[in-house]
């Protein structure tokens, strides 16, 4: 079984998913508007360097979603299993990624 | 690893129909019987655990492509006829009711994996 | 903030306020990812372009089709590329790579169910589907429980979905694990005679053609469904 990821982890336990969001806001759209952007990412990983071919990815990702992410409803945990794959290849680092995310928390919720 | 390997060769014509003609003649024809290899997987394979030695029909002979094992490490010089075989359920799982014996399983593979009964 | 709302007097449309963590994380991946060189911002542009077109079903509208034309259904089974070309969908031309996405290629297989042969559609390898004539694969569809069981224990999956068939009645099971892509083409049920193309198309649902559901007259939306743990998951 993979380490857990605290990041993710952590992501995982207090971040909000679309289910409860569209409850809390009277809002009926059945995926986040990000889950599109998401599937393109997994996609042109695929193609051209073939970073992550699908198949690996796929099953990888079924094992890390039964490790660490049964809990959580999809699209969140395709998107959290994708972060973590990546994150054990070495592919980008968890250190990089919390710096990331500040900086377009940021971003996102400047008026 | 590119899955590009082939862009030029399939732009207006599609992948598998790029590769027509390359296989030569297929060794099965529709209505053979045969038995599926347990071939070692080296690295990666698109041929089920489930159906190694199992018996088959072959149904339709679908189209020539490299084979996925070989295309894999983009290797496409070798394009293979890849075959629908049909299989009885009774066949590949020994716990399947005899009284559904009628259903059946149809699945893609390439002419390596196979041998005449 | 545009002033169009004090013209129509409707209240705006609800939406979410607040952005979450994990909003936050999906373009954190994708923006290092760009920055890394693994894609570029175009390249994803592009598929994101081409997944916003992959909605309501042209697969249905084929089926339909081929229900009111005897020598269309043929067309379907001898050149399902020509037949997807009526509906709609270009196969080969159209997708963001030009040639087929590295995932879908460009072999559409319809599988025509009969009265005595019913057909269902898996990948037990990785969850491959016919995404450009249906449109983005169900949740379900993609999960271990689906893809393992589905093989094994098709009669136990399909009456989870609510379908329970005969003994004389074949279930196929169709594994698509190398190039080719299938539909399934459901019998037409009865109380249908007279429907137009458009009527029959909106019985035809995603469901049906993947083949775990049967097009009924009073049915024009999927059943949302619960995803179950695999009970006798196994390795291939």
């Amino acid at each position: 079984m993979s380490k857990p990821i605290p990041l993710l982890e952590q992501i995982g336990k207090d971040g909000r998913v679309w289910a409860d969001l569209c409850e809390e806001y009277g809002v009926d759209n059945p995926d986040p508007p990000w889950r599109i952007t998401l599937e393109s990412t997994c996609e042109v990983l695929n193609e051209g360097a073939c970073v992550l071919p699908s198949l690996e990815r796929r099953d990888e990702e079924d094992d890390i979603v039964e490790d660490h992410y049964k809990h959580i409803p999809h699209p969140e945990r395709q998107l959290l299993a994708l972060a973590h794959t990546m994150i054990l290849r070495g592919v980008i680092t968890e250190e990089d990624l919390a710096q990331h995310m500040k900086v377009i928390e940021a971003r996102l919720n400047a008026v | 690893m590119s899955s590009n390997h082939h862009a030029e060769k399939a732009t207006g014509i599609g992948d598998p129909q790029c590769f027509k003609g390359e296989a030569g003649d297929p060794k099965f024809n529709v209505g053979d019987r045969v038995r599926i290899r347990n071939l070692p997987d080296i690295f990666y394979t698109r041929s089920q655990m489930y159906l190694r030695e199992a018996e088959a029909v072959v149904v339709k002979l679908v189209y020539e492509s490299p084979p996925a094992e070989d295309e894999a490490w983009d290797n496409t010089d070798s394009p293979e006829w890849f075959y629908s075989l049909l299989f009885k359920q009774t066949d590949l799982w020994p716990d399947y009711p005899t009284k559904y014996a009628g259903d059946t399983l149809e699945t893609e593979l390439s002419e390596r994996w196979l041998e005449s009964v | 903030m545009s002033n169009s709302h004090d013209h129509d007097h409707r209240p705006p449309a609800p939406m979410v306020d607040e952005v979450s963590d994990f909003e936050v994380l999906e373009v954190a991946v994708r923006e290092l990812c760009i920055e890394k060189g693994l894609f570029t911002q175009d390249d994803h542009n592009e598929w994101t372009e081409y997944m916003h077109t992959l909605g309501p079903l042209p697969a249905s509208r084929l089926v339909a089709k081929a229900w009111l034309d005897e020598d269309y259904k043929q067309l379907c089974i001898d050149d399902p590329v020509k037949a997807s070309l009526d509906v709609g969908i270009d196969w080969i031309n159209t997708m963001p790579t030009k040639f087929g996405t590295p995932s879908d290629y460009c072999n559409p297989r319809i599988l025509v169910d009969t009265p005595t042969l019913k057909h269902v559609v898996v990948c037990t390898l990785c969850s491959c589907y016919p995404r450009p004539i249906l449109g983005q694969s169900p949740e379900w569809y993609r999960t271990p429980n689906y893809r393992r069981r589905l093989v094994r224990w098709p009669r136990q999956v399909l009456s989870e979905f609510g379908l329970q068939l005969p003994e004389d009645v074949e279930i196929r099971v169709a594994d698509s694990n190398q190039k080719t892509r299938y539909v399934v083409m459901p019998t037409r049920p009865e109380g249908t005679e007279g429907w137009s193309e458009d009527q029959l198309a909106e019985i035809v649902t995603r469901d049906c053609l993947i083949g775990v559901a049967m097009p009924r007259v009073d049915r024009k939306a999927d059943d949302k469904r619960p995803i179950h743990r695999a009970v006798h998951p196994f390795g291939h």
